[in-house]
């Protein structure tokens, strides 16, 4: 099955947004700029991401801490090995689109 | 007939040398402060032997004053940094009130460690991942699912083991022995001596944590003397070969000084200041235009210092102006015993930590950092993620480091060998240079003083 692409409007610099789409549950944030979709649940013991500090390009859970790079899904410290699902996100103006179907070329794990 | 210790290298010494440059340096830099420590053999065993490690591991470690993390670290409530050496682990953090606290890493529970090894993040309190115990950042225990099982458990007795916090210049030390002196005890003359320095301010560039094929202490020791240099570093070839002070301090600290662009005074025939200016514009590439004419009566020195103060200055948008030429181009580094190194001149930014493998005496972890100065009114981007690098990394993988990157394998290529060494040699330990190498039998005293009490 192919999931279609999710189009919504670009976020203002430093805030996120959660959205279901395709039967995903989707984290977009904008971080200094960039924008990164990552799916909203942490590899480790499954709780929503969404309300983790951003820093560095790294979300932290705010269960346990651990922190994900949003451009590559990869954990760091010995946690959890497990990298979280993210998506390719193009922006154009003010539009964006998450891409569904293409897993994120940074994330070679989850290809 | 001079005593051991007594003699010099032929020529002035820093302390002459700098009292010649345009502007004053920091009263600390004219100070000496060698005594001669004894001229007997290190033996060799103090690097090898396994038991000697689990001695440090048990008697040094868990009572000395030991640079956890910046300041910058944990700018927040909920920001944690976890600091491990050997067997033993701190977790680091802010709490609400924005104090700092320290925490030993493991769970009242059944002991799980809270936090991974090395770990930066942020959470809103401390879940333990086994069974969901939960503290506050003041350590408090707050939540014990099906408490109904545990009446003999409470906030009392079981929240987080805090240990001994505090702060110098930005940096966050840790002490695991709660009965421990204070870190102002600690430090000595470091406060003093760091009086006419803005490090407080300064952030992060660059850190580098690399495993070393040797030993801590040896690691240590090869930054502990400018005498490696004309043949590590190949140093010397520029007429600019280093003059140097070396200085011990009362309990804890040591320094070397050394001079960056002085007149090698063992040459026969000097090099004009305009030379030396050349052999210092060298080291800048051809990026930088043509060398600067040192005016008649000015030297090299201070007017190499002008230029680097105007383009670092530049580059960081601040004024250092009030920076003496010495605190500007020389080599200062001081080093704080047992494992940290802080180098406070404005060209050559370093600090060092180094700690044990608690698996392999032979081995060790060298985290270096640059740190830059920052105009503390405007905001500063966090600390850089630690670049990993294994023993056969090269640090010229390393951007932030520069040129510096070579010089760094220079360093650390004699490590291996040195290992190696220690295991056939039949001396059965180091010879060290009375003056020298002072700094190297400091350690050393300071290690056994902590052994043997
Ligand atoms: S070991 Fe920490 S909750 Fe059980
Ligand atoms: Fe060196």
């Amino acid at each position: 099955m192919v999931a279609s692409d999710l189009e919504m409007d670009a976020l203002a610099s430093d805030s996120r947004k959660v959205i279901q789409h395709e039967g995903f549950c989707i984290l977009v944030c904008n971080t200094g700029g960039v924008h990164y979709a990552i799916e909203n649940r942490c590899t480790h013991q499954d709780t929503s991401l969404d309300e983790g500090r951003i820093r560095n390009g790294f979300i932290a859970c705010p269960l346990h801490g651990v922190r994900f790079d949003l451009k590559t899904g990869q954990p760091r410290g010995d946690l959890t090995r497990i990298p979280v699902r993210t998506f390719a996100v193009k922006q154009t103006g003010d539009r964006l689109l998450v891409q569904m179907h293409k897993a994120d070329p940074h994330n070679e794990a989850t290809t | 007939m001079l005593k051991p210790g007594e003699a010099r290298a032929p020529g002035h010494t820093y302390q002459e040398a700098i009292a010649k440059d345009a502007s004053q340096p920091p009263e600390a830099f004219l100070d000496y402060s060698y005594e001669f420590l004894g001229d007997q053999d290190i033996p060799y065993t103090h690097y090898t032997s396994h038991d000697f490690a689990q001695s440090e591991m048990e008697h040094l470690w868990p009572r000395v004053w030991q640079m956890a993390c910046r300041e910058e670290h944990i700018p927040e409530p909920g920001d944690y940094q976890v600091y491990d050496i050997g067997h033993l682990s701190a977790i680091v953090t802010r709490t609400e009130s924005m104090q700092i606290k320290a925490y030993v890493n493991a769970c009242m529970h059944r002991g799980t460690a809270l936090k991974p090894p090395g770990d930066n993040g942020y959470c809103q309190n401390f879940r333990c991942p086994f069974h969901g115990w939960v503290y506050s950042l003041d350590g408090e225990l707050l939540e014990l699912p099906e408490d109904w099982d545990f009446p003999h458990v409470g906030a009392g007795t079981h929240s987080l083991r805090e240990i001994l916090v505090d702060t110098w210049a930005g940096f966050v030390f840790v002490n695991f022995d709660r009965e421990a002196e204070s870190l102002t005890e600690f430090l000595g003359v470091l406060p003093e001596h760091f009086r006419d320095f803005d490090i407080a301010d300064r952030t992060i560039e660059t850190h580098v944590c690399k495993r070393l094929p040797v030993n801590w202490k040896a690691a240590e020791e090869a930054f502990m003397e400018a005498y490696h240099v004309k043949e590590t570093h190949a140093g010397g070839r520029d007429f600019s070969e280093p003059v140097t002070t070396y200085d011990v301090y009362p309990k804890n600290v040591n320094r070397f000084i050394h001079t960056v662009g002085s007149v090698n005074p063992r040459m026969a025939v000097p090099p004009s200041e305009q030379e030396l200016m050349r052999a210092l514009w060298g080291r800048r590439g051809p990026a930088e235009g043509d060398c600067p004419i040192v005016p008649e009566g000015a030297t090299a020195r201070d007017v190499y210092a002008e230029v680097i103060k105007k383009s670092l200055g530049a580059q960081y948008d601040m004024d250092f102006s009030h920076y003496s030429t010495a605190q500007t181009l020389d080599s200062i580094e001081y080093f704080l015993f047992p494992n940290f190194f802080i180098f406070p001149g404005l060209s050559l930014p370093m600090v060092y930590r180094f700690r044990p493998d608690p698996k392999d005496p032979d081995y060790s972890f060298f985290d270096l950092y640059f740190l830059r100065p920052t105009d503390s009114a405007k905001p500063q981007s966090p600390p850089p993620e630690p670049l990993m690098l294994d023993v056969q990394d090269s640090y010229t993988l390393a951007e932030g480091l520069g040129f510096l990157g070579a010089v760094y394998d220079q360093d650390t290529d004699n490590m291996a060998a040195q290992t190696r060494g220690f295991k056939t040699c039949a001396k059965g330990g180091q010879t060290l240079g009375n003056y020298q190498e002072v700094r190297i039998r400091h350690l050393h005293q300071r290690i056994k003083e902590y052994l043997e009490n």
